[in-house]
Order: structure tokens, then sequence, then C-alpha cells
């Protein structure tokens, strides 16, 4: 691992407020993903069980730990991402993210076609927690794309449409993506091309075009290929693919995610 | 309307006028803010009290200037003794609610209002990203439960487009290419520059420091940063801005989709604004405290989903002069609930139901402290006050001697505001109206001392760089 500067400018976030330092911090959980990564459980490859975690680094200039105080770790959270393939062509994602920042515990539970654009299959659950001392404890909602290409939420009795699907474009949820730009990578960087999909953004937000691409090549702190995603009513994010295929960091404007511990072998 | 309704006030954060796609701007969509617009009506000429967060909120729940209400910036604490809205309308039966951010230091706003989410760390400045969801995850909740006898007023914070800043922030420390050197954009697809990007720098002192010319008093390094930056950046900030608009716009358009499966839905005022707005490459700056449109001009509109309570749909109001300080007393005029005698205020309820009413001839809008601007249907008259050489902490004003330099523009000729025509022959008279106006009005309000120390250490330390412009004709 090169731990000299400079890291690529889509992940390095180093406002001078931050306090451990933020690429220090980053280069520290990329070391522990390092020596955890060659310990895949042999028993998770055999069911095709897969989980990364990653731990959230905030982008924030302010307000991400409170005033004043002395941390020492940035993090603000972490994102568990469990999947396992079944009967073949379906695989069942329990995704995870917990955020002290927001107070909020999110659990995402959907299912996806065995197909490299990873397409939403079924219904799917969203269970909301908040930790925050406010009226606002639980929330959680279902969904399911309608006969007439629909997405609908059901939450407390009330039924609403997040959006009408265009069935020429693939729809998958943002947690796929961590399957999805793996399985796309070759394919958008040897040909320059990019690549329009329809996102469900937390199984709850619908973003109908959206174009995935490859942006860069970089060699600190170690040897990875970046992707873009952006789109409508979305900000730009960047996704990063070690040489395994395991996508190890993701910035956007407001959060990056850093991978530390994986189980199973990449998709 | 035979009931009190329940009241929905969805503001969002760094909210320009412009930026929404109802009102013509083709490099966003906004379908939710635009469906309020189409179920009400749409104030153009609609001005925050102060384009800072905290200071124009402030106004919000008192009905005051900000000069009064002892949040005259972002550091400011509200005088105690001023009551809020959600203490006013609580008195007056009413169940409320808050939701998001609220940013009005020196009021606890789990003490005022029964709070749905405050966020894990009391939200302020940026995290949209991770409140905004929240936040509308806490409405869905509430409005999927709710079955108390009491009508509600509800009042949602969402912070986004204020992680705009957070965008700036980023480049503080690194140098992030252009997105059409990054690959990600062609330039056909980035929202020109603005009209006004090019500007006039016969300011005002206070609009050199929020320009951060030599040197600055707030967030210098994202100056320096931008400084390095070539056409397509400021573009492509405006290009991040409008996707800013757009997550906060879906955010609003669940709450609206779920307003719309209960039994609210026809009894619903919805009143939706922004506390200040934002530069976006206008005059070369970025963020707000100027005293240009961009970052004063907010969008004000008043609407219901149902039937039930009387509405112009679908219209502008280009008639009168709204202010941040209107808010309070239209929310008291809907609800029944007598305001404070002090609100400096007026209900726009009239206006929504297509009566008339005697109304002001120009809106009065203030800032950093100092700054001061009128706004008629002809002239924008923007000015300053000196720093005082013995500090009092009585916010500056009403005082002709005191004021500092100034700069009018002609808003029918030149709307984009650049050519300060304070130098020019034949506008003496003009200006003299103007500060007229200007002193006339702040002699109604009931200006208090900044009584905290925190806002005395901050208008110290502002007002001895601002003394050194006038003693030296240099901000260090």
């Amino acid at each position: 691992m090169d731990d000299s500067y400079p890291l690529h400018w889509s992940f390095d976030y180093n406002h001078g407020a931050q306090n451990p330092e933020f690429a220090q911090e980053l280069i520290k959980l990329l070391h522990g993903y390092d020596t955890k990564s060659t310990t895949h459980h042999t028993d998770a490859e055999e069911d095709h069980s897969i989980k990364h975690v990653y731990q959230i680094l905030p982008n924030f200039w302010r307000g991400y730990q409170g005033r004043n105080v002395q941390e020492n770790t940035l993090s603000i959270g972490n994102a568990i991402i469990e999947r396992q393939k079944r009967n073949n062509d379906i695989w069942n994602y329990n995704v995870r993210y917990q955020n002290t920042t927001s107070g909020e515990d999110l659990r995402f539970e959907f299912r996806c076609q065995d197909e490299c654009y990873r397409p939403l299959h079924g219904s799917w659950l969203v269970d909301a927690q908040n930790s925050c001392s406010d009226t606002y404890s639980r929330l959680k909602w279902n969904g399911h794309l309608s006969s007439d290409a629909e997405v609908r939420l059901r939450l407390n009795g009330a039924e609403i449409t997040a959006g009408a699907v265009d069935n020429s474009l693939p729809l998958t949820c943002n947690w796929a993506l961590f399957d999805v730009i793996p399985a796309l990578a070759e394919k958008m960087k040897e040909s320059g091309d990019d690549v329009d999909i329809a996102l469900l953004d937390d199984l709850e937000q619908f973003r109908p075009k959206n174009r995935l691409g490859f942006l860069d090549s970089t060699q600190s702190p170690i040897s990875l290929d970046g992707y873009y995603l952006y789109g409508t009513g979305i900000l730009p994010s960047y996704w990063w693919i070690d040489a395994t295929g395991n996508i190890v960091i993701v910035s956007s404007v407001f959060e990056t995610l850093v991978l530390t511990e994986m189980t199973g072998s990449s998709v | 309307m035979n009931k009190r309704p329940n009241i929905l006030f969805i503001n969002t954060d760094q909210h320009s006028w412009n930026a929404v796609s109802a009102y013509g701007n083709p490099y966003l969509h906004t379908p939710n803010i635009d469906l309020l617009h189409r179920n009400g009506i749409s104030f153009k000429k609609s001005y925050c009290t102060d384009p800072v967060c905290a200071a124009a909120r402030s106004s919000w729940a008192t009905g005051l200037y900000t000069s009064e209400t002892g949040v005259p910036f972002n550091g400011g604490q509200l005088h105690t003794e001023i009551p809020d809205i959600g203490q006013v309308l609580k008195a007056g039966g009413y169940k409320v609610f808050h939701c998001g951010k609220w940013h009005v230091p020196g009021r606890n706003v789990r003490e005022s209002f029964e709070a749905l989410y405050y966020g894990g760390h009391n939200i302020d400045a940026g995290g949209a990203a991770y409140y905004d969801s929240a936040s509308t995850h806490a409405v869905a909740d509430f409005l999927t439960n709710y079955d108390g006898n009491e009508p509600f007023y509800l009042q949602i914070g969402y912070v986004d487009p204020h992680d705009v800043c957070e965008y700036l922030h980023n480049h503080e420390e690194k140098h992030i290419p252009n997105p059409v050197e990054q690959g990600i954009l062609t330039e056909d697809e980035l929202p020109p520059l603005p009209e006004n990007f090019d500007y006039d720098d016969r300011e005002t002192v206070l609009h050199r420091v929020c320009r951060r010319v030599d040197d600055a008093l707030i967030h210098a390094r994202i100056l320096k940063a931008v400084r390095n930056w070539d056409e397509l950046h400021w573009r492509y900030l405006r290009w991040n801005y409008y996707r800013f608009i757009e997550k906060v716009d879906a955010e609003i358009g669940r709450t609206l989709s779920l307003l719309r499966q209960t039994s609210f839905y026809d009894n619903t005022l919805i009143i939706f604004s922004a506390d200040h707005g934002e530069a976006c490459g206008s005059h070369q700056m970025f963020q707000k405290f100027s005293l240009y449109e961009e970052s004063v001009k907010v969008p004000f509109i008043i609407s219901c989903l149902g039937d039930e309570i009387s509405i112009r749909k679908n219209r502008f109001d280009d008639m009168h002069f709204v202010s941040g300080v209107d808010l309070f007393p239209t929310i008291c005029d809907y609800a029944g609930v007598d305001q404070p005698k002090a609100v400096q205020g007026m209900s726009l309820r009239p206006f929504a139901e297509e009566k008339d009413v005697p109304w002001r001839k120009h809106a009065y809008i203030e800032s950093n402290y100092w700054g001061r601007a009128i706004v008629t249907d002809e002239y924008k008259y923007v000015t300053e006050y000196k720093p005082k050489m013995v500090e009092d902490f009585f916010p500056p004003g009403p005082n002709a001697e005191e004021l500092g330099l100034a700069q009018l523009f002609d808003r029918h000729n030149d709307p984009w505001e650049t050519e300060n025509l304070t130098d020019t022959q034949g506008y003496q008279e003009v200006i003299k109206t103007c500060r007229e106006k200007l002193l006339t009005q702040e002699s109604q309000l009931n200006r208090q001392q900044i009584v905290h120390q925190g806002p005395q250490r901050i208008i110290s330390n502002w007002g001895k760089r601002l003394r050194e412009y006038w003693e030296h004709g240099k901000i260090k």
C-alpha cells in the first residue's frame, strides 16, 4: 500500500477542521481491510454469501460529531451489505446503514435477479429506527413494482407512488451497485461508454435516469479503478474498485464509505 | 373553510427564488414545488429579512426584523422575552410540531414545539444528505398516525440545498478538475454562467467582505479555491446546486404524496419558503451574506392541495413586497390566533384570497449586522453602517451620519444589478428618497441591545476588521 500523497481528488476530503486527519484515517481503515481480506470464510463462499462492511467518514465541514467533541475516529457509522444467492437466479440482500449524525438505523431487505444490472425482483422492506429523543422512533414501509410499472410504497396503511419505471432501463437499488459496478466495470473501462440505469435510492426515492462510467485509475493508496455515477436528483458519486473486484471506496459530496471487512468472494 | 385549518410550513435552506422550474428555470426539475405553485399563489417580490440562516429564521419565528430579534447573524441569540410562533399557536389551541432544521439560537425548539425529529446532533448547518430523508420519515410517521382533536401546525425544515456549502468546502484543500476534464459531463450539459457573472466592483465595504476581497471574514479558504476556478467550475457549481434542489424537491414530493393519502388533505394550508438564497456565481460570489437578488430573493408560496381552503390557484402575485416577517402573521391569520403587538409583518392571506389591503411599497433587508437594503419597484438601494468607534452593541440605525458606502440599481433597466448608479449624475434625488425610506423604516423598529457575550465578540471582531477599511482604506 502506498501511503504517500496525493490521494485522488474524488476521495481526498481533507478539511483542516477534522481530527484525526481524513487521509490518515482512510488509509488506516484500508490497511485493516487489507489484512482481513486475506481470510475469506470458505463456508460463506460455498453458499454464495457475501458481506462487505464499510465505515462512514464524513465529508461535512461541520456538524457531523457535534461541537467540541474529541474522538479518536472520524467514523460516524457503518454500512453492512450482505447478500446471498438462492435458487441460482435470485440474490437476497440485507443491508444495514447506521449513522450517528442522522440518528437513523436503516435496514433494507430486497431481492434482485442474477443479472449484471441486478434488477429489483418482487417486493422489498425498509425498517427505519431513530435513536434520537424525538417523537419519531420507527417507520417501516414495503414496496413493490406494480403491474403497470409504478414503484409503489406502503406505510401505515397509506400507499404512494414513487414514480413510473421506463421498462427500457433496468431498475435496481443503490445498495446493489456494490455488485453492479464491478460487474460492468471492465466493459465501461475498455469501451469508454457510459451505462444508463434507473435507481431506487434506499428503496424509497426513484431516480429514473442515471449514468455510470469510467472515471480514472490511481495507484494511491492502492491500485484502484474509479467509476462515476450521477443523474437527475443525485450528486455525483465516485466508486473505486480494487484488483480483486471489490468496491473499497465510495465517495460523494457528503460522505466516504471505506471498506474495512469482507467475507465471501467478490461477485 | 368551516374549521381551523392544519398548517404545514415547508421550508428549504439557501434556495433562490429563480431556482424553481415552474418559475421558468430550464436547468432543474422541481415537479413538487411546481405542484404547490399550481395549487396556490407565488409571490414574485419575496425577500428574506437577512440572507443568512439563523437571522432569517429568527424572523420567521417571531415576525420581527433581525436587528430586533437578537440574531443579526448566525452567532446571535434570540432575546428571551420575544414569543415564538410555536408558543403563540400553542396558546391559541393548536398542537405544534417541529421537524428538521430550526437554527434559531437562544430558543430551545423542544420547549416551543413537540419535536418529531431534530437529528442526532441537533441540526444547524450541513448534513442534508442525512437529515432530510429522516425528516421525511418522521413526517410520514406523523401524518399517518396523528389523531388529535386539535388542528396541527407542523413546520418541516429541510436542509438542502444548503449542502451546496459542503460542495464548496470540498474544494478547500484540493483542486477538483472541472467536470469536462473529469469526463463526466459535456459542456452542453452545464447551465451557462449567470448574466451578472461580471460585476461592478464599486460595492459597499460589506459586499467586498462578502466576496472576500482583501482577505475574508468568513470562509476564506473557499475563496482561495475559487480563485483557481475556470468558467466550467462556476457552471458546475450551478449544476450541482440544481441537483441539491432536485433532491429536496423529491423529499417534498413524498411528504405531499403522503398528505394526499390522509384525511387532512383538504383542510391543510401549505406555506413554502426558504430562509435565503444562494449567489451561485452571480457577481462571482458563492453562498449568501450579500444583498444581491440571488441571495435575498426567495420563493414564497401559499397553497392547498384540496378544496376546503380558498386560495387562488396557479397565480403569481407580482404587486406586493413580501418579507420573511410576514410568515408569522400569515400563519396567525389562518389559525385565527392573535399575533403579538410587536410583530412587524402583515398577513398575506388577503392576497391569497384576491382581496386588497393597504401594503408596504418596499422591502427592507438587513445583512451582517451593518448592511441594509431598500427594494422598491424602480430601484434597489444598498448601504451599510460604519462600525461605531465605541461599540454599544445596539444594532445600528437609524442615523444618516453613520451610513457608509452605497449601491443603487435600476431594477427595470438593470435587473441583474451590474451597474452601481450612486456616482451617476441625476440619481441624487433617488438616493435621497431611498435613504429616507430606510431611515423611516428603521425608526419603526424596536432594536434591542445584543447582551450575550458570544455575539458581542463577533460584533467586536468584525467591527475591528471593518474599521480598518474606514481608517486605512484596506481590510486586513
